[in-house]
């Protein structure tokens, strides 16, 4: 079974417009090793919102290495046990009440849940400049039996190091 | 006690004063940042570094120096100057915010100049909001906010929070001490067995 390889709105944001020489870097790695990125729908909502300039995301989906996920089944546990573990988790980092954390930081490990209910991969990938989210993912998941299928990738660190 | 409590007013006054000036003029902001960085300078390194005209770097100077927020350090020739540690707190008048002037906030004034997103942030949001946003980058780097958090605090998209964050993503890493967090490109590169080419990707 192959990765799946899950990205968050700051990865792309870090990436900057196609003609950035961090984009194409990370481009041609995707393409190299046959990634595909998968984002949530959120994600790609938060990236596509009217007061974006460009929508730098669909020229990338269009090139065909990132791909924006189904909507996510909250009808299997591991999905919405998932997403309200990780919610806890970021609300705990800043001890502030559940309510406050979006649902969107949730999704991220929603989407990683979904992926590994189906088994439709071995191992996944977050790549996200949000720690909290990021180590909420892994540390939820990693409760879940999921410890050594799931590795929050820290996103600037990644592609600072693809650029070295 | 903090520095400013124990003072008398009228220096305390002289030093907002001076310190507000900092929060206007970035290209002055740049030099006291860069002298908080950099431990001293003499004013022709100031002029190479910040590639500031000889008459405005002595300029720059004089004021700062004159207002207490940088000091010289030698008798000798060439002078050098270091710079005086800033952290007054500025309180509404109707005393329900406050948010606090220190150096990581006047080198993120400074950097106004040369990045398009934090001037475009500054002239929405002012200075009190570049405060509030650096309080948030530096609670994101340590890992207990999201953009997602600050987005829903301050009534921002997530996108707008984002770009902010990632803007003062390397001044927080300049003066705060912030632990590596997250695996590597190495450590994904490993367990899946890619390739990474060092190609330089065609234009």
């Amino acid at each position: 079974m192959s990765a799946t390889h899950i990205a968050d709105t700051g990865f792309f944001v870090a990436l900057g417009q196609p003609t950035n020489h961090r984009y194409r870097r990370v481009r041609t790695f995707a393409e190299r090793n046959e990634i595909v990125f998968l984002i949530p729908e959120r994600v790609y909502e938060e990236l596509t919102e009217p007061a974006s300039e460009t929508a730098t995301i669909d020229i990338a989906i269009e090139e065909g290495w990132v791909i924006v996920s189904e909507s996510l089944d909250y009808t299997v546990p591991l999905v919405s046990k998932t997403m309200d573990g990780v919610q806890r988790y970021i609300a705990n980092a800043d001890e502030r009440p559940e309510d406050e954390i979006e649902r969107a930081d949730a999704a991220l490990g929603g989407l990683a849940a979904k992926v590994l209910a189906e088994e439709s991969a071995s191992s996944v990938y977050i790549y996200t400049p949000d720690i909290a989210a990021g180590e909420g993912v892994e540390t939820v998941l990693g409760s879940q039996g999921y410890k050594d299928s799931i590795t929050f990738v820290n996103a600037f660190q990644f592609i600072d190091e693809l650029m070295d | 006690m903090s520095r400013s409590t124990d003072r008398a007013t009228g220096d305390v006054v002289r030093e907002f004063l001076s310190v507000a000036d900092l929060l206007e003029e970035p290209r002055l902001a740049q030099l006291y940042a860069y002298l908080i960085r950099d431990g001293e300078a003499t004013v022709q390194e100031l002029m190479d570094t910040l590639d500031l005209p000889q008459g405005t770097a002595y300029t720059y100077v004089n004021r700062l120096s004159d207002a207490g927020v940088i000091a010289d350090q030698s008798e000798t020739q060439p002078i050098s100057y270091m710079a005086n540690e800033i952290d007054l707190t500025v309180t509404a008048s109707d005393g329900t915010r406050e948010y606090r002037i220190t150096p990581v906030l006047i080198d993120a004034v400074g950097r106004r100049a040369t990045d398009e997103d934090i001037d475009t942030y500054i002239d929405r949001h002012g200075i009190a909001g570049l405060a509030t946003a650096i309080n948030y980058a530096v609670d994101r780097e340590r890992g207990s906010v999201t953009h997602r958090v600050m987005a829903r605090d301050i009534d921002i998209s997530p996108l707008a929070a984002e770009i902010i964050l990632q803007a003062l993503r390397p001044i927080v890493h300049e003066h705060y001490d912030i632990e590596p967090a997250g695996a590597s490109l190495d450590d994904v590169v490993a367990a899946e067995d890619l390739a990474v080419d060092d190609e330089t990707v065609n234009e």
